[in-house]
């Protein structure tokens, strides 16, 4: 009996340990500290990249190192987590552990304090005054109430007891930030969807790696619960097409979460100042139910989302849709800049016949107002931007597996009167553009440019000479028959741009031109959809810090007790102690200022105490 | 008290103690204006309010009334930088332009107040540190006298250059706390606002020797954006900028910004100020008592973690509205989480543990690099989603 008595007690006794190591103030401390400390790697190191760039960046060893740690997505990871989770532990035990004394502080409040311990209070002074004790007393406690204190009176005997006490509430304070960071976690906790990510740890959820596959093919163990309660995705939507479930980013792949609901994009726009400065991204929205009902319409815009039943729609990103282009496409020194049509959709790769060559269509964009200095243009403080018009760039795959990207403007610059078409190209993806400028002839077109080029490599091939003469005799004959119209002025302009372009072709990639010449643009509009129960309880929690913060720093808790005797010689005596739980600098300037007033009113001093707070140095 | 023999009473209270009501009397001209005023705004753009503009509006009108109760010469300051800058707005809505308008081209406008501010501060930490050095009052009275000079000319080039953003292409409108020049404008301001605020309440001017320097050398920053980077000029804001939780957000974030730096400052002052004492030095003689010192760092960190809470938690309700999560870890947001957890530590070691002195100092000292980095550095070495203040 006695042997379990002892293990008891010492089980309590190694509770009561664990309980205040989790509630000490030192550990609340380093965790904050620590979990400071940890937070930066995570914006040292951009998270949440596709894994091959980290293991280009780190070479193999560090990469796996590092994947292991989850620096990659170091928030999520169990030991950042953990963390906090410590953290929230410790902050509970030490509201749990200090409620009781709290409650009671705040209910309780002695109007009568022993003699000794009135004289431990932080500031206390001792005063003769040869008014009579009710006379002082009221003196007393006018001064107190004028510092915004409610005194209060307890007479026993011939000794008089006044108590006062401001900022009765101040303890709140403390609940309400420590409830509020407890909660603000738990409801972070449950936005963060605990039940899929447990799914995913016990393998029932596996994020599916390939991007390119269509939904219908996705595997099933890639789908979470329709009812999820809690999710954030994303969704590329082209105009005029319709989904139903959006994307997940988990690890290295991505999970799908089905819609309650279908969301169909109308339409999307892009609002410009201008300045050419996009203003505003504009998505027009319709959602139907599953049975094909109208559920809501309207306009999701940046700032603006749309919300329905809990679920939350944003303006996120925008992209091509797959407009359809058509281009024309000259082979440099085809016979009379002979032509050819092309037509394709944004996202589809095209192939050259069998010459071996293959475009892959890669962006369409339909303003380009750009800086001069972007396209080589000597720069222009009074007009700083030019007017490219739309664009597209494509990629060029030749037979021998080289390749290029080329960017083509559809409008050309002018430049001394003389058109340009501006065509971008550059071999890899981190350089930047060069720029071909080819001159344009009748209706913008480069078809006289590419007729002198073959009309030149033609005289070149039966033994002409290079030279000024043989250009624009060569030049002549092509156009009389592409630009019989045109002024003499005009030809010397076209002959010695087309000299410039041809110097500027010697580095051309590919041996073709694509031009634009119609597009029917198409957007997709970059939507994330999120549902978020625990947003709501986010907020209240962050009401009760802010107030709780307020109230400990402003509110502090302010005590005086005094005890006035009647002297032999009808005189009395006072006795005054008061302290202050916070801005104790401040309180110890109002007690002078008391004291003062007291002295000013004939009391003599006879003793004074102040206790100045310990100075500890740290840790 | 269980064993009270006689009963307690409350003693009565006589009409002249009602404290709020006295208070009310003597500040009527302040609430009177104010009110005025609000009620202005609400005539006059009051018919395409939404509720926000409401809480905007309402914030604005609290935060100055309680300010200016609680720190009376903030109500001069007020008036000194309000009156102006409507005087100016009015000019423009004349038809005067800086072109054709002297006091609009050398003073009021927005750049111009700027370039007075920067004058009038350089000028105020020189005289500061001179004060420190001399010992001699007068110097010291003139550091803050200019300082208050460059605080008004600060804020009525803010209020000019809102109007200014309107003007020409009313759909660019917007409080310009929007670029890093901006911000800096608002930050040297608010810091040396927020110095005079602890400087009179503790008469502490030596400390300024302290303070007004860094808010010296952001100046210096200030005129380096403004003539190599050309970064006074207005520009229109990008989609995601467009929010009116930006007037409440921004402004908050430097209160805090302000606060925190002030306090590190003093903090480097205290750690000097501690050696001077032991060696005899000149330090010792001319700052205020360290136990002062000690009180102003903590009350700075005080004021600064509660703004920068409500500026945090602002944040991320912008952030929900506009990118679909109140958190997205984004790296000004950690780090705005890094500061915090700092003076979270900071004020748990301080208020429930008691520290003071030396190490306090020190860790409030330290801090003022966590918090440039959060301020600055974040936007100029990590990449996200707060990039608009790019250089």
């Amino acid at each position: 009996m006695q042997a379990q008595t002892k293990v008891m007690t010492r089980e309590r006794s190694q509770w009561r340990l664990l309980g205040s190591f989790l509630g000490s103030m030192r550990l609340a401390v380093s965790l904050l500290v620590l979990l400071a400390i940890a937070s930066i790697i995570g914006t040292i190191l951009s998270q949440q990249q596709p894994y091959s760039n980290y293991a280009l960046q780190f070479g193999p060893f560090w990469f796996a190192v590092f994947r292991t740690l989850g620096l990659y997505d170091v928030y999520r990871t169990a030991w950042y987590t953990g963390i906090v989770a410590f953290l929230v532990l410790s902050t509970a035990t030490c509201v749990t552990r200090n409620t009781p004394r709290m409650l009671r502080d705040i209910r309780e409040f002695p109007l009568r304090q022993r003699e000794n311990a009135l004289r431990a209070q932080p500031q206390v002074v001792e005063m003769l005054a040869a008014e009579d004790p009710d006379d002082l007393t009221r003196r007393l406690a006018q001064t107190l109430r004028a510092s915004g204190f409610r005194p209060r009176l307890l007479q026993e005997g011939d000794t008089q007891y006044l108590a006062a006490r401001k900022g009765k509430y101040h303890r709140l304070g403390y609940f309400l930030t420590h409830i509020a960071i407890i909660v603000i976690c738990a409801a972070a906790l449950y936005n963060a969807d605990v039940p899929v990510k447990w799914a995913e740890l016990t393998g029932s959820l596996r994020p599916a790696t390939d991007f390119d596959l269509p939904l219908s093919k996705i595997p099933p163990s890639a789908f979470m619960p329709v009812h999820n309660p809690a999710y954030r995705g994303i969704i590329t939507l082209p105009e005029g097409q319709t989904a139903d479930a959006v994307f997940e980013l988990a690890g290295n792949g991505y999970l799908v979460q089905p819609l309650p609901f279908r969301i169909h994009l109308k339409a999307f726009h892009i609002q410009y100042y201008s300045t050419g400065m996009p203003k505003d991204f504009v998505s027009d929205v319709v959602l139907y139910s599953p049975q094909g009902k109208v559920l809501k319409e309207g306009a999701i815009r940046v700032n603006h989302p749309m919300s329905y039943d809990g679920v939350d729609i944003y303006q996120s990103s925008f992209s091509d849709g797959g407009s359809l282009l058509t281009m024309r496409s000259y082979l440099l020194g085809a016979a009379d800049g002979h032509s050819a049509e092309l037509q394709g959709r944004v996202g589809q790769t095209l192939h050259a016949g069998n010459s071996g060559y293959s475009l892959q269509l890669k962006n369409f964009e339909l303003y380009n107002i750009v800086p001069r200095s972007a396209v080589g243009e000597p720069s222009d403080p009074r007009h700083p931007t030019v007017n490219l018009g739309p664009s597209f760039t494509y990629v060029v795959r030749d037979p021998q597996g080289g390749g290029a990207e080329m960017k083509t403007y559809m409008q050309p610059i002018t430049r001394g009167g003389q058109g340009f078409f501006v065509q971008g190209y550059r071999r890899s993806l981190g350089d930047p553009y060069q720029y071909v400028y080819i001159p344009t002839g009748p209706a913008g077109s480069i078809h006289l440019f590419m007729a002198y080029l073959a009309a030149l490599q033609k005289a070149a091939k039966e033994g002409a000479n290079a030279s000024p003469a043989l250009f624009s005799a060569v030049f002549d004959r092509v156009a009389a028959r592409a630009a019989p119209d045109w002024t003499s002025a005009q030809k010397e302009r076209f002959v010695e741009a087309s000299l410039q372009a041809l110097a500027g072709l010697h580095d051309y990639p590919v041996p073709f031109v694509l031009t634009l010449s119609q597009f029917d643009h198409r957007w997709a509009a970059g939507l994330q959809v999120t549902k978020w129960p625990g947003t709501t309880l986010i907020y209240w929690g962050c009401v009760a810090l802010v107030l709780g913060i307020f109230i400990l720093f402003y509110l502090p808790q302010q005590k005086v007790w005094a005890q006035i005797q009647r002297r032999a010689d009808g005189g009395s005596r006072l006795l005054l102690g008061a302290g202050a739980d916070r801005n104790r600098l401040d309180f110890a300037r109002q007690f002078a200022r008391w004291r003062a007033a007291l002295e000013a009113a004939g009391a003599q001093t006879i003793s004074s105490r102040e206790t100045h707070e310990e100075v500890h140095h740290g840790p | 008290m269980a064993h009270s023999p006689v009963e307690s009473y409350v003693l009565p209270s006589s009409p002249e103690h009602r404290s709020w009501i006295a208070l009310l009397r003597r500040e009527a001209p302040w609430v009177g204006g104010l009110t005025l005023a609000a009620l202005a705004i609400l005539m006059r753009y009051g018919h395409d309010f939404g509720y926000w503009q409401y809480l905007v509006l309402a914030s604005w009108y609290a935060g100055l009334l309680a300010a200016g109760i609680a720190w009376r010469p903030l109500q001069w300051a007020t008036i000194a930088a309000v009156l102006p800058a409507l005087f100016a707005v009015w000019l423009y809505s004349d038809g005067q332009t800086p072109a054709d308008n002297l006091l609009l081209r050398y003073v009021l406008q927005g750049v111009a107040a700027v370039y007075w501010m920067s004058a009038a501060l350089l000028a105020a930490t020189a005289l500061y540190i001179a004060y420190v050095v001399t010992a001699k009052a007068t110097l010291g009275r003139l550091a803050s006298a200019l300082t208050w000079v460059g605080v008004i000319f600060g804020f009525i080039g803010l209020g000019v250059r809102w109007r200014e953003t309107y003007l020409g292409h009313p759909d660019w409108g917007h409080i310009p706390v929007s670029n890093l020049w901006e911000v800096m404008v608002l930050f040297c301001a608010s810091t040396a606002l927020f110095w005079l605020y602890y400087e009179q309440r503790n008469r502490a001017r030596g400390l300024g020797a302290f303070v007004m320097p860094l808010v010296g050398i952001s100046v210096g920053f200030l005129l380096w954006l403004t003539l190599a980077q050309h970064m006074d000029r207005i520009e229109p804001l990008i989609p995601a900028l467009q929010s009116f939780w930006m007037k409440l957000h921004v402004p908050m974030m430097f209160v805090g910004y302000a606060n925190f730096t002030i306090a590190s400052l003093v903090g480097l002052a205290y750690l000097l100020t501690q050696r001077s004492e032991l060696r005899g030095g000149r330090l010792a003689r001319t700052l205020p008592p360290l136990e002062v010192q000690d009180d102003v760092m903590y009350k700075a960190i005080a004021l600064g973690f509660l703004f920068f809470t409500v500026a945090t938690i602002l944040g991320a309700v912008w952030a929900a509205r506009a990118w679909g999560g109140f958190w997205s870890w984004d790296p000004k947001e950690t780090w705005a989480l890094i500061v915090w957890l700092n003076y979270a530590g900071y004020l748990h070691a301080r208020v429930v543990k008691g520290w003071h002195g030396r190490s306090m100092a020190w860790w409030s000292f330290m801090s003022l690099w966590v918090v440039t980095f959060c301020f600055l550095g974040v936007n100029m070495f990590l990449s996200g989603l707060h990039s608009y203040g790019k250089l």
